[in-house]
């Protein structure tokens, strides 16, 4: 089991004009788990993210999602392959023009048209499971707060029951209080849905609570890959900055302290 | 595809339902249907049998959840059997979210309903009108507060709204009216001709360009290519929190935004339709003398006798109005955009459509105006 690779990249390079962003980036992603990606501000976390979901074409290298190369496909193998996927966007990216329940339905429809009362029904059920009341179904995004908007996304992206969530700082902009609720979700869903999460962050607290490893994105390529206690001794300035700063200290004791 | 089976046994125990196949949300619309089909009656029991399922999500638990709560209301004996862990903790999963309280959607009366659509539009175009008036009444003020205090005017974003929305419109409004002026003389010189009075064509390109058609076209042309921009700028500039932070740091949005494009458009439109006019001149010139034969020196000399001071004023003093209003008209729509990209997109579109009804409107009124004092 440890071995079921279910994202594989080798190789990747990307670059922009003369700026070179990744260079031979290796990484593997294990089928369900929770993998998050931390790196320095412009060391192209975005990027990659970019890349496994074929909003970028990169340079050179392999990105495969369940054996298949993400770059190499046809229309309608691509579209299919987007239903085995689904993303968060930082803000959410929900349509702006429909209402939350209809943001929900989008790909439901463009995948699996089928009946509205059903479709209703399943878009209910999936708005109720990330925390929110029935209420807000029928509410336009703008009337969201940016918590609500993220559960949404979550919604949006877990509407087809993907192999994969892909979360872009899912916790970014939340209050500390909203942040843990998040991380929560995210964990308890992943745990009965069984789904994998590649999940970029800053948040130390999110790293400690619901990683399962972290890869470390720094000078444009995975340094290594590790469950995040065995990072700490990792002999990399940026590392030991990260993890062994006075936030990431911080983060370190809370979880202790909550695990007794 | 993968194709799916249901198969309903009644025995003495009471009733077994086999379901085969995958059970997620690609075939959900196919199971719906089939396990709607199956009517169970009170104390019934119930079998339904998942051993044949394989590929299973939450929407497959929802289904089967969906069913039995069904059945269940009914009064019938609901189990399901060979089920395995995984199945069962998303069907609990799955249930635990259920919030489909029987909602009954509150019955309206038709005519009460269009007669509130009616009013709110009502009240809705006179706070819209109010709010136009209240802006106007601002920039107004903007307009005197500049004229007294002219280091509030922002030289630079004028300079860069002269380009954009002058020198950048030179080409298309140019070959525009070239265009129209040869219309207008190729139209003109059929009719003429039968009377043999091929020479008047001056008299109606030069009269109906010069008066009327020069500015008006160029201030439609204006009002799509520059006010619509004014609105989608300010607009998203808007939904960015530019204004507000603009305002946080003591800057006026009415100086920095909407003063210079006011002005811009204020001194440009009379250039612009200038040039319209002379270019609608010259497309006339050329096809009557292609067309008609009337040399160039004719023309000219035609020209001169046909067009007055008055009637080159009358084109003139239109243009800054025009101007005024595409300018009034685009930043108020930009100002009034909020929510989302869908917004923006309204707004653009009502400014376009609002100016150049104003346009047209208040060029009739000129023309009332000017038959009146006999110009």
């Amino acid at each position: 089991m440890a071995d079921d690779i279910i994202l594989s990249i080798r190789g990747l390079r990307n670059t922009f004009g003369d700026q070179v962003v990744h260079n031979n980036l290796d990484l593997d992603v294990r089928r369900g788990e929770i993998l998050g990606i931390v790196g320095g501000s412009g060391t192209g976390k975005s990027v990659l993210l970019r890349s496994v979901i074929g909003l970028q074409k990169y340079e050179s290298g392999t990105i495969t999602i369940n054996g298949k190369n993400n770059q190499d496909l046809s229309m309608s193998d691509a579209k299919a392959m987007r239903a085995h996927w689904g993303v968060l966007f930082q803000n959410g990216a929900l349509f702006t023009s429909l209402t939350v329940l209809e943001n929900i339905e989008v790909p439901i429809r463009e995948f699996a048209p089928m009946e509205p009362k059903l479709m209703a029904e399943i878009a209910s059920y999936k708005l109720a499971m990330v925390g929110l009341t029935p209420e807000a179904g029928y509410k336009f995004p703008n009337e969201l707060s940016g918590g609500m908007r993220k559960r949404v996304g979550v919604a949006r992206a877990l509407a087809l029951d993907p192999e994969i969530l892909f979360l872009d700082e899912p916790t970014a902009g939340l209050d500390p209080i909203a942040a843990a609720e998040f991380d929560t979700l995210i964990k308890s869903l992943q745990k009965t849905l069984g789904f994998t999460v590649f999940l970029i962050t800053h948040d130390l607290d999110t790293l400690h609570t619901i990683c399962d490893r972290v890869a470390v994105l720094a000078d444009r390529k995975v340094l290594v890959t590790a469950p995040i206690s065995d990072l700490r001794q990792f002999p990399h300035p940026w590392v030991k900055a990260y993890f062994n700063g006075p936030r990431g200290r911080a983060a370190l004791d809370s979880v202790d302290a909550t695990r007794g | 595809m993968t194709e799916i089976t249901l198969k309903d046994n009644h025995n003495d125990n009471g009733r077994s339902i086999l379901l085969k196949g995958d059970m997620t949300i690609i075939t959900a619309n196919n199971w719906r249907s089939k396990l709607n089909d199956i009517a169970v009656s009170n104390n019934q029991p119930v079998i339904i049998n998942m051993k044949g399922v394989r590929n299973f999500d939450t929407t497959g638990a929802w289904l089967i959840y969906s069913t039995k709560k069904r059945m269940e209301k009914v009064g019938a004996n609901v189990t399901i059997g060979d089920v395995t862990e995984k199945q069962t903790a998303l069907i609990l999963h799955v249930g635990s979210y259920d919030t489909a309280t029987e909602k009954t959607a509150p019955t309206k009366n038709k005519w009460l309903q269009s007669l509130a659509t009616m009013g709110a539009s009502a009240i809705a175009l006179f706070e819209k009108i109010s709010r136009l008036l209240e802006f106007l009444g601002v920039v107004v003020l903007g307009f005197i507060g500049s004229i007294r205090h002219p280091g509030r005017i922002r030289w630079n974003a004028m300079t860069t709204q002269f380009e954009e929305i002058g020198l950048k419109a030179l080409p298309i409004v140019g070959l525009l009216s070239f265009l129209i002026g040869l219309v207008l003389v190729q139209q003109g010189a059929v009719e003429l001709k039968q009377f043999g009075a091929e020479v008047f064509v001056v008299d109606l390109v030069g009269i109906s360009t010069i008066r009327e058609l020069g500015v008006l076209i160029c201030a439609i042309m204006v009002a799509g290519r520059s006010g619509s921009a004014f609105t989608a700028q300010i607009g998203s500039m808007k939904l960015e929190e530019e204004v507000d932070a603009m305002q946080t740091i003591g800057l006026d949005p009415i100086d920095v935004l909407i003063m210079p494009r006011v002005f811009a458009l204020f001194i440009l439109m009379p250039l612009l339709g200038f040039y319209a006019s002379m270019m609608s001149l010259a497309g006339g010139a050329l096809l009557s003398y292609i067309q008609l034969g009337i040399p160039l020196d004719t023309f000219i000399e035609r020209l001169r006798d046909v067009i007055t001071v008055k009637t080159f004023l009358v084109g003139i003093l239109k243009a800054p109005v025009f101007g005024v209003i595409i300018a009034v008209v685009g930043c108020f729509e930009g100002m009034q955009v909020e929510g989302g990209a869908q917004s923006v997109g309204e707004h653009t579109t009502a400014s376009v459509v609002a100016s150049i009804f104003l346009v047209i409107v208040s060029d009739a009124f000129f023309a009332v105006f000017f038959t009146a004092i006999d110009w």
